[in-house]
């Protein structure tokens, strides 16, 4: 007998307890280096997730840094979006985390909450944060510190096959006022149209935590409070289920089963892609893998508004510098390079998200392709409300969460007013955890 | 000699022999670094981890049993664990069944037998690999190569791993298709059935049938139980399937949440590695439990020759 895996497994958890507990509880900056540039030779490391594509461009960035700053070597890491953040967990614990490290806005608070990054207001004498969208630079900080720095901004948007609208005769709807029932109204029209050969669209709300809030917003309500519990109306939830969950019976969207492929085969592989539905929900900056990787005329339409803004801008990513880093300011130099230079701008373009850093924006301007041009335009165009408040510490799973439920209500193994409650009390534990 | 005094002699004969037990010592000497090093530190440390709130990044924090209580309320641990128990005592008895009947198939001195045999063993090895958990994910899919396969009868296939009713199943195909390991311990054990036994029973008139349930079954308990034992700790254990089909969610709608899925999903998705070092020793002891069951129950059916 070999119990093997549960060895390794209680191994590994083991050697996690094993390495001294390296961040000191409640201290913003615990074990690492001071923010002074070293005389001596330094090495980084900068991790990241995202495609090849990324990868690539990044390492090239990171060479011009080099070049510029002879002194300083870098090592770059990523990995894919899941396996990411499972490492990253890891690498902190045992006091190994990359100096630089690209964050998103529902995990950002689980680690600074816990001190493990650097403000880097601190680092003001090599890294400029005053050309970054005033708009966007706030959601990077937690009472002012600003732990993580927005790179990029993406914004909620529905993305349509134009080329079906065209086969079945069909006109695309006027994006600027429009409602969810012209929204019902017309992925039934595409469907019977279609005859069974595709569906009107996919289900693009309340399996994901951005439907989810712009459906609450929608409706004056927001998922997180400003003491960070969970303060989302269950009706509210009940009545998006209960309207996708019409959607489905009708035969105008995708079947519970076709949703959960669908999410197997990402934005480039999935059923939009593919022209078996004509609806989908994107952030704007994705319309360029999925116009690629369909080939078909895909536009992006702003969601419906029923008269009231509720779109946000959401920063795409950040980049932070953790705690334990024995070079923050070299570490800092290093973000300025990748966020305020042109010489980067020109490696990276918009891959990370529309730029935040507005000259650079306005820099690129002239260089953008067709879908990149169209990401730029939407979120220029599309009417946002207030700003979200940031997923709080412990809120990290949100979307695995609302996923969850939202399939059971799908699959109608439960009913919405029971996953609904269940799902607020669930994510209320998780915060209630951390405290 | 007696066993008890062949037993003396070796306690009497081991101080002569210090020189071997030195080198036996150095020999064995990075196997019990690794042992204390590796497997035992840990495993003491994540008990002491369990009866902590430990978020990675701040110290742990000594909470007593409340992480085992919280075990009692858990519904995602229980629907986990009746996914686990499903899979388990599914898929391991069909999985023994198909590799015992192989096996007895392949015993007959067929022409190509090696052939065979490498062919039936080579699932067992790439069954819990990445690679092809991807694949099956491809092949049940709406898409996939076993609905075109259902098509040429004209059967109208689903998302067979779309479908919280069905996907479960397909995970619990894929470890019965792994019965090879199984199938060559089983071959194995069947070569060591003296011939004799059949050449008696046969003079004596008994159908293949009765030579089997008579002869092959009872002088093979001893290897049915060695192969349930081992499959049953294994499938406890699964992990790679469940973490490539679902994407890591063990969805739709937690339908393929396997035990060590959610104990890796509390630990590194949800920051909880305290209650996570607890799921891990319920683990252990859950293992424990149905091995122990399993030789107190082999009293009864397991007939060793001698």
């Amino acid at each position: 007998m070999r119990p093997r895996l549960t060895r390794r497994t209680l191994g590994k958890a083991g050697l996690l307890g094993a390495a001294p507990a390296p961040l000191l509880a409640g201290c913003g900056i615990g074990g690492g280096g001071e923010m002074v540039l070293s005389d001596e030779p330094v090495e980084l490391r900068i991790a990241w997730w995202g495609s090849d594509l990324r990868a690539q461009q990044t390492n090239e960035a990171i060479e011009a840094f080099q070049k510029e700053h002879p002194r300083i070597t870098v090592r770059g890491e990523y990995k894919e979006f899941g396996a990411y953040w499972d490492g990253l967990a890891t690498t902190f614990a045992a006091n190994d985390a990359a100096d630089v490290v690209q964050m998103d806005e529902q995990y950002f608070n689980s680690y600074s909450d816990r001190g493990a990054l650097w403000d880097l207001n601190e680092a003001a004498e090599f890294l400029d944060l005053s050309k970054i969208d005033p708009e966007l630079l706030p959601t990077g900080q937690v009472d002012g510190a600003q732990f993580a720095l927005p790179i990029g901004s993406g914004v909620l948007a529905f993305a349509v096959n134009a080329d079906l609208f065209a086969q079945y005769g069909m006109e695309l709807p006027d994006d600027t006022a429009w409602t969810w029932d012209d929204y019902a109204d017309i992925a039934n029209e595409l469907a019977q149209r279609g005859g069974g050969d595709i569906t009107g669209t996919a289900i693009t709300g309340g399996v994901d935590v951005g439907s989810l809030r712009y459906w609450s917003r929608q409706h004056g309500n927001e998922l997180f409070a400003e003491n960070g519990d969970v303060s989302l109306d269950p009706g509210l939830l009940v009545e998006q289920w209960e309207y996708y969950a019409g959607l489905i019976a009708s035969g105008a969207a995708d079947t519970a089963q076709q949703m959960v492929e669908d999410t197997g085969a990402g934005v480039e592989g999935g059923r939009l892609a593919t022209g078996k539905t004509a609806f989908g929900l994107i952030h704007n900056t994705q319309i360029t893998a999925l116009r690629s990787g369909s080939g078909a005329d895909m536009r992006l339409l702003q969601l419906p508004q029923n008269g009231t803004p509720a779109n946000f801008i959401k920063p795409a990513m950040y980049w932070s510098v953790s705690a334990g880093s024995e070079h923050p300011a070299e570490a800092s130099l290093l973000v300025d390079f990748l966020v305020n230079s042109r010489e980067a701008a020109d490696i990276l373009g918009t891959e990370r998200g529309v730029p935040a850093n507005t000259e650079i924006l306005e820099y690129l301007g002239p260089q953008l392709d067709e879908s990149e041009r169209m990401a730029v335009d939407y979120l220029e165009a599309v009417v946002t409300g207030d700003p979200i408040r940031v997923t709080p510490n412990g809120g990290s799973s949100v979307n695995p969460l609302i996923t969850r439920y939202g399939q059971e209500v799908y699959f109608g193994e439960t009913k919405p007013e029971d996953a609904a409650d269940a799902f607020i009390a669930e994510l209320q534990g998780e915060i209630d955890a951390t405290r | 000699m007696t066993a008890a005094a062949e037993l003396r002699h070796l306690k009497g004969a081991a101080p002569k022999s210090k020189p071997q037990n030195k080198a036996a010592f150095w020999f064995l000497l990075p196997w019990f670094l690794g042992l204390f090093a590796v497997t035992l530190g840990p495993m003491a440390a994540s008990l002491y981890l369990s009866f902590t709130k430990y978020n990675l990044l701040q110290p742990p924090e000594f909470t007593g049993l409340a992480n085992f209580e919280r075990m009692l309320t858990d519904e995602r641990l229980h629907s986990s664990l009746a996914v686990t128990f499903t899979y388990v005592l599914v898929s391991v008895p069909i999985q023994l069944a198909l590799a015992l009947g192989l096996a007895v198939l392949l015993d007959r001195g067929i022409r190509g037998l090696a052939f065979y045999r490498s062919v039936f063993y080579l699932p067992s090895l790439l069954g819990a690999s990445v690679a092809i958990a991807v694949l099956w994910r491809t092949v049940f899919g709406t898409d996939g190569l076993f609905n075109e396969g259902l098509a040429l009868f004209g059967v109208e296939g689903r998302g067979w791993i779309s479908d919280p009713e069905t996907a479960l199943s397909t995970l619990i195909t894929l470890n019965v298709w792994t019965f090879g390991s199984p199938m060559v311990i089983f071959l194995a054990g069947l070569r060591q059935i003296p011939v004799m036994y059949y050449e008696a029973a046969a003079v004596d008139g008994a159908s293949p049938l009765r030579r089997f349930t008579s002869v092959t079954l009872p002088l093979l308990t001893p290897i049915v139980f060695f192969n349930l034992v081992l499959q049953i700790i294994h499938a406890f254990q699964s992990f790679t399937q469940a973490f490539i089909v679902s994407g890591g969610t063990g969805g739709p709608t937690d339908s393929t949440l396997f035990f060590s899925l959610y104990l890796y999903q509390r630990g590194f998705g949800n920051f909880d590695m305290g209650y996570a070092s607890a799921l891990a020793w319920l683990l252990l002891v859950i293992i424990a439990a149905f091995t122990a069951i399993n030789f107190w129950a082999s009293k009864y059916w397991v007939h060793y020759d001698d």
